[in-house]
């Protein structure tokens, strides 16, 4: 499901170490791009946002927080777990969900509209409320 | 989250979204909220030479509620001036989208959205008034 995600996605970073990790999950940070919103848009996956304890609550997860994920990215992460009946099929079509829903919401993104004229998003003062 | 019709159908149909050029003399442009929040938004307004406000424009990071009240506020914003536009109060989005308590900080951004883009739209028309006024 990564190298699917990895080919088709720019500006994704999974979350956590690779390799000590349980089979079967996949937590990413998909920039530039709400978790929540991607998570209305992917209507045949069952997801969570953040980590799967903080999917419920507007808080960014204290796990990601703790694992060094940056504010920024904070917000747009999702966790994905694969189970033993998961096939091959789902996991494409997985993919070709999430590809969708990422790009559109990109599109929609001021962020995204900003990293693709090369402003540097940490350097900006945000107003915010 | 449970999400009104009203919500789900700005979220699956956004009005009017993009940009535009943030420079043109006609153009203000309200850019609110913070990655670190989980919410931004920027809000763009057109005003024609009658004062009015004929187009506006939005893009949004930020979940289906903040989505969908950044393009409830497009639509609302056409049409009207600028003064009118900035009574368009966060309680009338809320209620329109029937937002669950713990989203009505969208509603509010979108208020504060509206508004940063009619300041920065009168601070460039005072900004052009300013050589003809130092000239006098």
């Amino acid at each position: 499901m990564l190298k699917g995600l990895q080919s088709k996605l720019t500006d994704i970073v999974v979350n956590g170490d690779l390799d000590h990790r349980i089979p079967g999950n996949l937590n990413i940070s998909f920039a530039y791009v709400e978790g929540e919103s991607l998570m209305m848009g992917i209507k045949n996956l069952a997801v969570s946002s953040g980590s799967a304890c903080t999917s419920a609550s507007l808080e960014p997860s204290y796990v990601l927080r703790a694992l060094g994920v940056e504010e920024e990215m904070a917000h747009t992460s999702l966790r994905i777990g694969l189970g033993r009946f998961t096939t091959e099929h789902e996991v494409d079509t997985a993919v070709d969900e999430l590809v969708h829903h990422v790009n559109k919401l990109r599109e929609m993104s001021p962020l995204w509209e900003m990293a693709q004229e090369g402003i540097d998003i940490k350097s900006i003062e945000w107003a915010a409320h | 989250m449970t999400y009104s019709a009203k919500l789900i159908d700005h979220y699956e149909n956004p009005r009017n979204i993009g940009s535009f050029d943030k420079n043109s003399e006609e153009v203000g442009t309200g850019l609110v909220g913070a990655p670190a929040c989980g919410d931004v938004m920027k809000l763009q307004i057109r005003v024609g030479a009658d004062g009015l406000i004929e187009d506006a424009k939005f893009k949004t990071f930020g979940c289906g509620s903040a989505i969908a009240s950044s393009s409830l506020v497009t639509e609302w914003v056409k049409g009207k001036t600028l003064d009118e536009a900035g009574t368009i109060k966060n309680t009338d989005i809320a209620r329109h989208l029937a937002l669950p308590p713990v989203k009505i900080h969208c509603s509010v951004l979108a208020e504060d959205a509206i508004k940063a883009a009619i300041a920065d739209y009168r601070a460039k028309m005072i900004k052009k008034d300013e050589p003809a006024a130092a000239a006098e």
